[in-house]
């Protein structure tokens, strides 16, 4: 029995090793939740400036990466570049780059997207719904998703040009091997 | 019997069926369900705070998502599987026990266990009391000089 109990508290131990252990070596901003690995949750918004309709569909087949952002929130400002960067580089390409105003008004909105010279398409989530079907914690977030329609990934927090890079390049490499 | 004994008995059976009707299981009202579901969902913005008890603008959103799902005749289940497909088990307050995060509650009961296995083994171990080491040759002798010379 004491050597039983003895097997039993280093199995207990061991086990809270590893748990310690994983769960530290988790990277915060690669937070998994339901939406990566699943098809993206389709949604059609109103456009911030023009009033027609954005949507999922209208952009099949392509390298979509959405971004959550928001006015008030200021790690959205200092993303800003990469993604302009990122949308100069690969725009008139397969990949789409979307916006989505999250918990903000549209003026607060347009003005910031005017103030900034953003070009590429926003769409306002008026009730939130949509950042809820895809498990949206907070602006700034980041999805990548694949031309098969597939959230291959997310990034919470200021994206940088590298990650952005990253995954596209890696979606572009999936869909040529297709 | 006497009336008092009776009066007691009736007393007694009064309080009892009262207790009853009050809890007898009734239909939630919408509301109720509303309230319910958001208890049981974390608000994603906040620490600890359920959607019930988070003032902010995503666990109203969430909070308003539910009641359209229970005005559309949705089920418990469904609405916290739409949660849980965004936001994984996390989004639960009570982790399902059939997941990873379900492991909080078999740890407390593995704790237990084997507390209980320890103490049962130390109980049933036996005493071991260490044996008295008896007087060395030497002492035997000094002992047997010193009664010698100890005067009648």
């Amino acid at each position: 029995m004491n050597r039983i109990a003895r097997y039993a508290a280093v199995v207990l131990v061991l086990g809270l090793a590893v748990v310690l252990t994983l769960a530290f070596a988790r990277d915060p901003h690669d937070i998994k939740t339901g939406t990566v690995g699943k098809p993206a949750p389709g949604f059609a918004l109103p456009s911030l400036t023009d009033g027609t309709t954005v949507s999922l569909d209208q952009y099949q087949g392509k390298i979509v990466v959405l971004n959550f952002w928001a006015s008030w929130c200021i790690p959205c400002k200092e993303e800003n570049p990469a993604l302009t960067d990122v949308w100069e580089r690969y725009r008139g390409t397969d990949v789409v780059l979307i916006g989505v105003v999250f918990q903000d008004s549209a003026d607060a909105a347009r003005d910031y997207t005017a103030r900034l010279g953003n070009t590429w398409a926003s769409a306002l989530d008026g009730d939130g719904r949509m950042a809820l079907s895809y498990g949206v914690f907070g602006p700034p977030e980041t999805y990548f998703i694949g031309a098969d329609g597939i959230i291959a990934g997310r990034h919470i927090g200021p994206i940088d040009e590298q990650t952005l890079m990253t995954g596209i390049e890696t979606l572009r490499a999936k869909s040529a091997t297709r | 019997m006497t009336a008092t004994r009776w009066i007691i008995v009736a007393a007694i059976l009064a309080v009892g069926l009262a207790v009853a009707w009050t809890a007898r299981p009734r239909p939630l009202t919408a509301a109720e369900r509303v309230d319910r579901i958001s208890a049981e969902l974390r608000c994603p913005v906040c620490q600890g705070l359920s959607v019930q008890d988070s003032p902010s603008e995503t666990a109203r959103s969430m909070r308003a998502l539910v009641a359209q799902r229970v005005a559309e005749g949705r089920t418990d289940d469904e609405i916290r599987a739409e949660f849980v497909r965004s936001y994984g088990d996390w989004i639960l307050l009570s982790p399902p026990l059939l997941s990873a995060s379900g492991l909080v509650w078999l740890a407390p009961v593995a704790a237990i266990v084997l507390g209980a296995m320890l103490a049962w083994s130390r109980a049933r171990a036996p005493a071991t009391v260490p044996a008295a080491a008896g007087p060395t040759d030497a002492e035997l002798r000094r002992l047997r000089e010193l009664v010698a010379s100890e005067p009648e």
